[in-house]
């Protein structure tokens, strides 16, 4: 089991607070940097399992950081904390080889899953260098059988493989549309089409949820033809757990 | 801490940043939504929990602030009607096991008992207290009878 | 019957002149003394200048006996406790509320209170108007829950030469009644469809979508 430590990086004194809190339970040490130098300099001294990252810090922007880590540390996962309202950047750090996000405010139990999933699974397949287009159909496949902490997780990965193609992100905004946060949905949708503006399911996909008639079905992408529609206005909310 | 909750309190005035301020130093996770981001400045320079500026009438500004998740959830703004609202919300909708809201009107109070809805009239709250001291100041004299 | 409008400004207005000129008794709420004066000079209605949400004003204003109460004010959460209130503490038979914002209508009709978001209205108005000449909506019926809506067949619709009972309708769809020649006809399965005919069908949110393609072929 994993014992190097977490580091989280924030220039925000409570988000220190409140993660260390919450990882406590984990029983991993936690370390903490105010800044993008002081977390290089942490990351210079010793190896650590993960790091939560804030990209908007003062000094050393998070991106770099992040970039940074990738290059000189790339076992190192690093899931990156947005405010709301700013999954575009979240989108970019996904694409620089962030494993995942986390949106300001979140509970303790959120951090604590979040971390857990991260740590214990993708240490199996460290291995496996996992192929894209398996992976993607494996996500549309959780995502059918209303497994959508699974599917988070391979799309997640899928990303990791191959971060320059629409599908995943795709997937993601679905996710988050199915979540019921349609907004943040929208800006995956947006990001799927800015690496391909004619990827018909993210257009679909933008065009239904942004359309006031909010029926038809959710494009999870081509192949599933056959497969049951998912309903639009899920009235259950199903915990992404 | 495994014992800390994830609370949301709407509305950070006298009430509303009292509790914010202690829930936070006991160690729970606060999340507190005003509409006015000034207000803000009531938290105490130790406050560890959140802050989402925002109308909670908005269901999106709630969702923000992720009440699906939250353990307890207390509507304390100054409008009884804004208070009730978000409370249902989070009771009905989000299904927040413990829900909480200001109400100043006691008639308003009586009416959404009725729907399930836990509330505090800080006007009937102190007038018991008022009594009681009656009471007991009765009791002290000797009275035998209320 | 007896209608209780609480709000303000020019909706209200006119909504009150409507229902007074169908021959409903009209009683306003609204919280501006001067509005309420000024109101109180333009309309043959009885005004009552208070908070709505307020129980004692709800009684003054005589919510026991009212059959519509009809809550317009800016604030969503002054419109959905005002309906609660009616309802709940004066048996009001129908209390729909404003949802200025969109998203309220759906959470109110969850929470029990009628709604209507004049967001939605419009802007599905002009959705469909942009998207198809040949389809007209007709009216929202039923505080947006049922659409009634016109289409003119075309060459290339898909049901031009079968027969309505042959057609795969989804559920809970209904051609109310098509105009050919300007002759109007209630179809039964019998009747043939032809390019030409206007058709009027009654449908569903959920179902619109499908079967305005079912009879356009058109992707909306």
């Amino acid at each position: 089991m994993e014992k190097r430590p977490i580091l989280v990086v924030d220039d925000e004194k409570n988000i220190r607070l409140t993660m260390s809190q919450s990882l406590e339970p984990l029983e991993l040490p936690v370390q903490t940097a105010v800044n993008g130098e002081e977390a290089l300099r942490k990351l210079r001294e010793g190896p650590f399992s993960l790091v939560f990252l804030d990209l908007k810090m003062p000094g050393i922007d998070g991106m770099e950081v992040l970039r940074q880590i990738k290059d000189n540390w790339p076992k190192t996962r690093v899931i990156i904390i947005t405010a709301h309202g700013t999954i575009e950047s979240a989108v970019e750090a996904m694409k620089l080889g962030a494993v995942d996000f986390i949106q300001k405010p979140f509970s303790p139990a959120e951090i604590r899953e979040l971390a857990t999933q991260v740590l214990e699974r993708e240490a199996l397949d460290e291995e496996n260098a996992v192929e894209y287009v398996p992976l993607i159909e494996l996500t549309k496949r959780h995502i059918s059988d209303r497994g959508f902490a699974a599917a988070r997780e391979s799309v997640r990965k899928a990303i990791a493989a191959d971060p320059a193609q629409p599908e995943a992100y795709n997937l993601l905004g679905v996710l988050l549309e199915i979540k019921g946060d349609r907004l943040e949905a929208q800006k995956f949708y947006r990001a799927a089409l800015d690496i391909d503006p004619t990827f018909k399911p993210a257009l679909a996909n933008l065009d239904r949820t942004t359309s006031w008639n909010k029926f038809g079905r959710i494009d999870l992408g081509l192949d599933r033809e056959g497969s049951s529609p998912q309903e639009e206005r899920t009235k259950k909310e199903t915990d992404e757990k | 801490m495994k014992n800390s909750l994830y609370i949301v309190i709407v509305g950070c005035g006298r009430l509303g940043s009292h509790l914010a301020n202690q829930l936070s130093r006991a160690g729970h996770s606060v999340v507190v939504i005003d509409l006015n981001e000034d207000t803000f400045g009531d938290l105490s320079p130790d406050f560890s929990g959140f802050r989402v500026v925002g109308d909670a009438t908005r269901i999106a500004v709630l969702k923000e602030a992720k009440v699906k998740q939250a353990d307890i959830f207390f509507a304390t703004t100054h409008e009884d009607n804004v208070n009730l609202m978000v409370a249902q919300v989070a009771l009905k909708l989000f299904n927040v096991k413990h829900v909480l809201a200001r109400v100043f009107d006691p008639r308003r109070e009586e009416v959404y008992s009725q729907l399930g809805i836990e509330t505090i009239c800080p006007t009937l709250v102190a007038a018991e207290i008022f009594l009681m001291a009656v009471a007991s100041s009765r009791a002290a004299r000797g009275d035998v009878r209320p | 019957m007896k209608i209780l409008l609480v709000g303000g400004g020019k909706t209200l207005y006119f909504l009150c002149q409507n229902f007074v000129a169908k021959g409903h008794t009209v009683v306003i709420i609204n919280r501006d003394q001067e509005e309420c004066v000024q109101l109180a000079r333009q309309l043959s209605a009885t005004i009552i200048c208070g908070d709505g949400s307020d129980a004692l004003i709800l009684k003054e204003a005589g919510a026991m006996g009212a059959d519509v109460v009809l809550a317009i004010t800016p604030n969503d959460q002054d419109n959905l406790v005002i309906c609660q209130l009616a309802a709940l503490k004066f048996g009001v038979p129908r209390a729909i509320a404003l949802a200025n914002d969109p998203e309220n209508a759906e959470i109110f009709e969850k929470l029990g209170v009628s709604a209507f978001s004049i967001t939605h209205i419009v802007g599905s108005l002009i959705e469909q108007r942009a998207s198809m000449e040949q389809i007209v909506n007709l009216l929202p019926v039923g505080e947006g829950r049922v659409n009634v809506t016109e289409i003119v067949l075309n060459d290339e619709s898909p049901v031009v030469g079968k027969l309505l009972k042959d057609l795969d309708l989804p559920e809970n769809a209904l051609v109310a009644v098509m105009m050919r020649d300007n002759k109007p006809i209630v179809p039964r399965g019998a009747n043939d469809l032809l390019a030409g005919d206007r058709v009027v069908l009654i449908t569903l949110p959920e179902n619109h979508g499908p079967v305005l393609r079912a009879f356009t072929g058109e992707r909306i």
